[in-house]
């Protein structure tokens, strides 16, 4: 049984306007998504921003209610459980956030913003339990018992995403939504947390979905990645295979532009033209045409559909089908 | 003679050193890229070459900034209006925070044009400008707002009134962080491609080693306030002497390469006014010796047209 289960998950938001907050119009942020997570898989979605890939991991934890579609979270379907029921379902799945520094109360010590997820879910007895329980959590993020009493301004951002991290796994979580986690550290710290979040997984074996704009990062930790370009998912697979073979355009492109540590560059690369358009009026067909480097006729008006286009491989383009 | 020459710049904020000792040059059209993580004195650096710190907090503690053999730390405030756009023009990291939200863009570029051209003051300049930046229809973007463009196309608009002027240098302080990675691609083109229509210098300012390879002509690796390594950029990715630049460069994630540890460096980039009395490395140095501990290391003619600052590299 696979740990989650999203099926056809949708999210939109209505864009209000005037003193009747009348609704106008509406942001496709998540349009018709389905994937699988099985237990201790570490999943990679990978997008620009404005492609709904932050919107999807927060309504995965229903952070954000999903508009339709359903979420399975090990064979239960949590899309309409009462805020109650969720509240217990929550220990098994936890978030790390990008920003270590607006994620962390400042008001509050390490010991307290850890122990409060112990607090919630009452998983330890005594006060003294529950200060053991924060220095091992410390220390398994590679920070100091001592650091309890002290503030997160105290600590540099890479040690605010330890503390990020030590805090989702104090409830011993089957499931944690990494949310762009390295993007805001320095590139010598980036590596330090990468290989931490690393070791956990082997160690604790739990799953993650981790969501990057990066592919170099998201191909070190995941096996399986997801791209997804104005809310939906335009390729699929193996991210070994696709980041040696990329079908789709997008991804084509999006794999050229990461800038690269290489001296033979100043290669050609694929340089997109224009921008992302707007969720709230996507392109009718596939929602790439307009950026395509190779659209036809057809992409304009008939969007594809995410077909396996080989085995473990699904791709959304019209011009992939046939190979 | 080089167009910028900056010699052991020093930049004091109260008692705390933020730049200790910069020394480097850029030359007429050549692009060079200052490489170093938060904290390192890189943008503070890069402010000081017009003289926009404001002092105080700040303070000029010493060194020279020779801008075509004229410092600029001795300028009055008329020839420093005159650099400042003139000379020297600026594209930083946030377009949406730079842009004037409440003005058109094209005023805010007939500003610029009416400070240093002012006979060119007019819209088919304004509009000529926008066209060599790639901002699509021109001709209506300039009655816009900046809220109305999208980051990469703020960032291009940015370029344009930074070139209104035609500066001999172009400062670029992370002027792609901010955006995506297929916007990224075509800003450091469009950059590429100024620079080999105009001439003009480009000093850029990136945490990213990734770009470098992409437009620099020469590096400077910048830690704790100092410069590390100076190589020409080919030279300096494919052969890094200084064990900061071998560490950083290793700990990049690569696309295509073995799955396997990263090499992290150990601990965290120390903060102004707390550095080591030694080499400022020594911490996290993997192939330390104990001399490094007391002995701060000079920026010392490693090979020729290589500047490295540490005994130890062979």
């Amino acid at each position: 049984m696979p740990l989650l289960e999203i099926q056809s998950l949708q999210v939109h938001f209505p864009v209000t306007q005037g003193v009747l907050a009348q609704k106008r119009a509406w942001v496709r942020a998540v349009e018709d998504v389905s994937f699988t997570l099985e237990p201790g898989e570490a999943l990679g979605l990978v997008g620009e921003s404005g492609c709904g890939k932050t919107t999807l991991g927060r309504a995965i934890l229903r952070l954000i209610e999903p508009t339709a579609g359903r979420i399975v979270f090990k064979g239960e379907d949590i899309t309409h459980l009462s805020a109650n029921s969720l509240r217990a379902r929550r220990r098994e799945f936890q978030m790390i956030f990008q920003d270590p520094y607006s994620s962390l109360d400042p008001r509050m010590t390490l010991g307290d913003i850890i122990g409060e997820a112990l607090d919630i879910h009452r998983l330890v007895p005594s006060t003294i339990a529950r200060t053991a329980r924060v220095s091992e959590l410390l220390e398994s993020v590679g920070l100091e018992r001592a650091h309890a009493q002290r503030y997160p301004h105290e600590f540099s951002g890479g040690q605010r995403q330890r503390v990020g991290i030590a805090r989702a796994l104090a409830v011993e979580p089957k499931l944690i939504v990494c949310d762009e986690p390295v993007s805001a550290l320095d590139v010598s710290i980036q590596a330090q947390v990468i290989n931490l979040l690393q070791d956990l997984q082997h160690e604790r074996g739990m799953a993650y979905l981790f969501i990057s704009h990066d592919l170099a990062v998201v191909e070190h930790l995941c096996r399986r990645v997801l791209v997804m370009y104005l809310g939906r998912v335009v390729e699929a697979g193996e991210i070994r295979e696709i980041c040696r073979t990329p079908h789709h355009p997008y991804t084509q492109a999006l794999l050229s532009a990461v800038p690269v540590v290489d001296c033979d560059s100043k290669r050609q690369r694929i340089v997109l033209k224009g921008d992302v358009p707007s969720p709230i009026h996507p392109p009718n067909g596939c929602p790439f045409h307009p950026r395509c480097p190779i659209a036809e006729a057809r992409c304009r008006t008939e969007r594809p559909e995410l077909v396996e286009t080989s085995p473990g491989r699904w791709t959304a383009c019209h011009l992939v089908r046939g190979q | 003679m080089p167009l910028l020459e900056i010699r052991g710049l020093q930049i004091d904020y109260g008692s705390v050193r933020v730049v200790d000792g910069v020394s480097l040059s850029v030359d007429e059209g050549e692009t060079l890229c200052l490489v170093g993580e938060s904290g390192c004195g890189k943008s503070v650096t890069a402010l000081s070459i017009a003289r926009l710190l404001a002092t105080p907090p700040a303070r000029y503690a010493g060194g020279e900034i020779l801008l075509q053999g004229r410092d600029v730390l001795r300028m009055s405030s008329v020839e420093l209006r005159n650099i400042r756009g003139g000379v020297v023009s600026y594209v930083f990291q946030e377009p949406g925070a730079s842009l004037n939200p409440v003005m058109r863009i094209g005023a805010q570029i007939r500003e610029m044009l009416t400070e240093h051209r002012p006979a060119w003051a007019n819209e088919n300049e304004i509009i000529r400008l926008l066209k060599l930046v790639g901002i699509p229809a021109p001709e209506s973007r300039i009655r816009e707002y900046p809220h109305q463009l999208s980051g990469g196309m703020q960032q291009r608009a940015m370029i344009a009134m930074a070139l209104a002027s035609e500066p001999k240098l172009l400062i670029a302080d992370e002027p792609t962080t901010a955006l995506d990675v297929t916007i990224q691609a075509q800003i450091i083109e469009l950059l590429r491609e100024l620079q080999q229509q105009l001439g003009m210098a480009i000093l850029l300012i990136t945490h990213n080693l990734g770009i470098v390879g992409d437009i620099a002509d020469r590096v400077a690796v910048m830690y704790a306030g100092q410069i590390v390594e100076e190589a020409a950029a080919d030279t300096l990715l494919r052969q890094p002497l200084h064990p900061y630049t071998q560490a950083l460069i290793r700990s990049v994630p690569h696309i295509g390469r073995e799955r396997q540890r990263l090499e992290s460096i150990p601990g965290a980039v120390p903060v102004p006014g707390n550095w080591p009395a030694g080499c400022r490395f020594e911490p996290r140095c993997p192939v330390a010796h104990p001399e490094c501990a007391t002995n701060p290391p000079r920026l010392a003619d490693a090979k020729p047209d290589r500047r490295v600052r540490c005994p130890f590299w062979e």
